[in-house]
């Protein structure tokens, strides 16, 4: 079986890039963190390298990425439906749960990347424009570079997690429908209803979105001087964001399980 | 011949539309099958079932003597597929689809080969979205033999394809069955080709199988229809019409056309030569496949 899935994850990969929303994506978190750059600048004094990668973070991973995430999780299955292509597929030794699964390592893959270059290009930024030596007030060093470096790093591992979340969903949906266009549509409505009912509702801890900027928070309050706990928010974000993942895939396995593929 | 395909009382629903009404069938190892019917009559989405792409809502399908269900891996590795109007991603080249296809197959398979014997060694390097109907046809053929299948299960191959490409797939299907072997399970509209290439055929109507017989067998000489080459063909129909075991006799310019209530041609034969006529030959007529067809499905 992880065979067929690392088959089906290659396979899925060498399709991957040859699509032009690949590259779009790529794009597009480069001018998020562009955007970020130009905004509030980067100068030696101390903190203001921190602050740009706190807030060029979470708009390369937490929005750009996230938002050409869901669009290319989207595309993953329904455009197959829709053209007969996945009865190739499918017509090959690989189950439906395995090509379901190899689809969403394709897609947890493309979130590394993208939240690999929001990183390294707002390091690269920081590090040519900056110090980054550690978060200073008038001369006190009140976090050193190493502690800000796992700021960074756990704010990065953490913000993956809503990312295979919004990978899932779009997955699931793209399961459902064999209209892209519908698909596309569908997975940006569920995060916008998401986001707008969240709050209504009180569930915000349960919803994965919440986690996409509040991930950072850590890094963000140790840029500005402060310091903050990383639980119960780690957890929170973990259980919301794997929960959802876990049943979305799940949900998306079953409806390839029952679907009957006709031209 | 070993048994490589059963199907066991298969049926399919959609809803309240019942597509496939318990199937049985059986397909040996180097036999090739034609799969007729009507439109709707029940061919692809039976072809689905073997190919695993439809499920079943009940019934059992077993190849090479394995659950298709439980063993799907294993099974549809050993086959190949061609669906009706193959899709491909058109942004691949034709040889990036197969490369793309083989790896998908688990096997380290050769794709020179597969475009080699379906011409499309040209056209490797052409994205798939600029190929004719045709060739993407051929494509998808390429990619049901790409793994070297013992089983073949092809709906309308030659569909799109030109007189030459088709007569050269039907050859080199036919030389896969009876070289390697391997199994060929198609549907087809085409009774020529049908005739072609099929062992067997079996007709569908309404999702139930109607007509299941060997290709020769339905094929044969019908000795209730003849044609009798004799002089004096007037006379000669008018005799044979007054006989109760003819049916109808009609004068030809070189002799009579003859229909009897049963297959006695040297009965015919002997008449005409009693009533002082020349009788040069007699020629049985040869069933069609059309005539088969259309009698499996009248309703």
């Amino acid at each position: 079986m992880t065979r067929r899935v690392l088959n089906m994850f290659l396979a899925e990969v060498t399709r991957g890039m040859r699509l032009r929303q690949t590259w779009a994506g790529v794009a597009a978190v480069a001018v998020a963190v562009g955007v970020m750059l130009a905004r509030g600048g980067v100068a030696r004094d101390g903190r203001a390298d921190y602050d740009f990668i706190a807030r060029a973070m979470p708009a390369g991973i937490g929005l750009a990425a996230f938002i050409m995430l869901l669009a290319w999780s989207a595309c993953l299955v329904a455009p197959e439906l829709g053209s007969g292509s996945i009865r190739l597929v499918l017509t090959r030794p690989v189950r439906r749960g395995e090509y379901v699964l190899g689809k969403f390592l394709a897609a947890a893959a493309y979130a590394a990347l993208l939240a690999l270059e929001a990183s390294a290009l707002a390091w690269a930024a920081a590090a040519v424009l900056g110090e980054i030596t550690g978060v200073e007030f008038g001369g006190e060093l009140l976090f050193t570079k190493e502690e800000m470096a796992f700021a960074w790093l756990g704010g990065s591992a953490l913000a993956m997690l809503p990312l295979l979340a919004g990978a899932a969903l779009g997955l699931f949906i793209s399961c459902c429908t064999r209209s892209t266009g519908l698909a596309v549509s569908a997975v940006f409505g569920v995060w916008i209803l998401l986001d707008l009912v969240k709050h209504f509702l009180g569930v915000d801890r349960l919803v994965f979105t919440t986690y996409l900027e509040s991930c950072w928070q850590v890094l963000a309050n140790r840029a500005d001087g402060l310091d903050a706990e990383w639980m119960p928010m780690a957890w929170q974000c973990a259980g919301a964001s794997l929960g959802a993942t876990a049943l979305l895939l799940a949900g998306a396995v079953l409806v390839m399980r029952r679907r009957d593929i006709s031209g | 011949m070993e048994t490589c395909l059963v199907l066991d009382n298969v049926s399919k629903r959609y809803g309240r539309t019942l597509a496939v009404d318990s199937l049985c069938l059986e397909l040996r190892r180097g036999e090739v099958m034609g799969l007729l019917g009507p439109n709707g009559a029940g061919k692809s989405t039976t072809l689905g079932m073997v190919a695993g792409l439809v499920r079943r809502t009940s019934g059992r399908i077993e190849i090479f003597g394995l659950d298709a269900d439980r063993r799907f891996t294993d099974v549809i590795a050993r086959m190949g597929v061609l669906v009706e109007r193959p899709a491909f991603p058109e942004y691949l080249t034709v040889r990036r689809v197969l490369k793309w296809l083989a790896r998908l197959s688990g096997k380290a398979v050769p794709v020179d080969w597969a475009l080699r014997v379906t011409g499309l060694d040209a056209v490797s390097g052409v994205k798939v979205g600029r190929l004719s109907q045709g060739m993407r046809q051929r494509l998808g053929i390429a990619q049901a033999i790409l793994a070297e299948p013992e089983l073949l299960v092809l709906d309308e191959p030659t569909s799109g394809l030109d007189v030459e490409s088709t007569r050269d797939t039907l050859a080199f299907l036919r030389k896969l069955a009876d070289e390697v072997s391997v199994a060929i399970l198609f549907s087809s509209h085409q009774m020529a080709e049908v005739e072609l290439l099929c062992d067997r055929v079996a007709v569908m109507r309404g999702g139930r199988l109607t007509a299941c017989e060997r290709t020769a067998a339905v094929l044969s000489w019908d000795f209730s229809s003849l044609e009798v080459l004799c002089d004096r063909a007037e006379e000669a129909a008018a005799a044979l019409a007054a006989e109760r075991w003819v049916t109808t006799a009609e004068a030809l310019p070189a002799g009579v056309r003859v229909t009897l209530r049963g297959e006695d041609a040297d009965r015919t034969a002997a008449f005409l030569v009693s009533k002082g006529f020349q009788v040069r030959g007699i020629v049985p007529r040869r069933r069609t496949l059309e005539e088969y067809f259309l009698k499996a499905t009248r309703p």
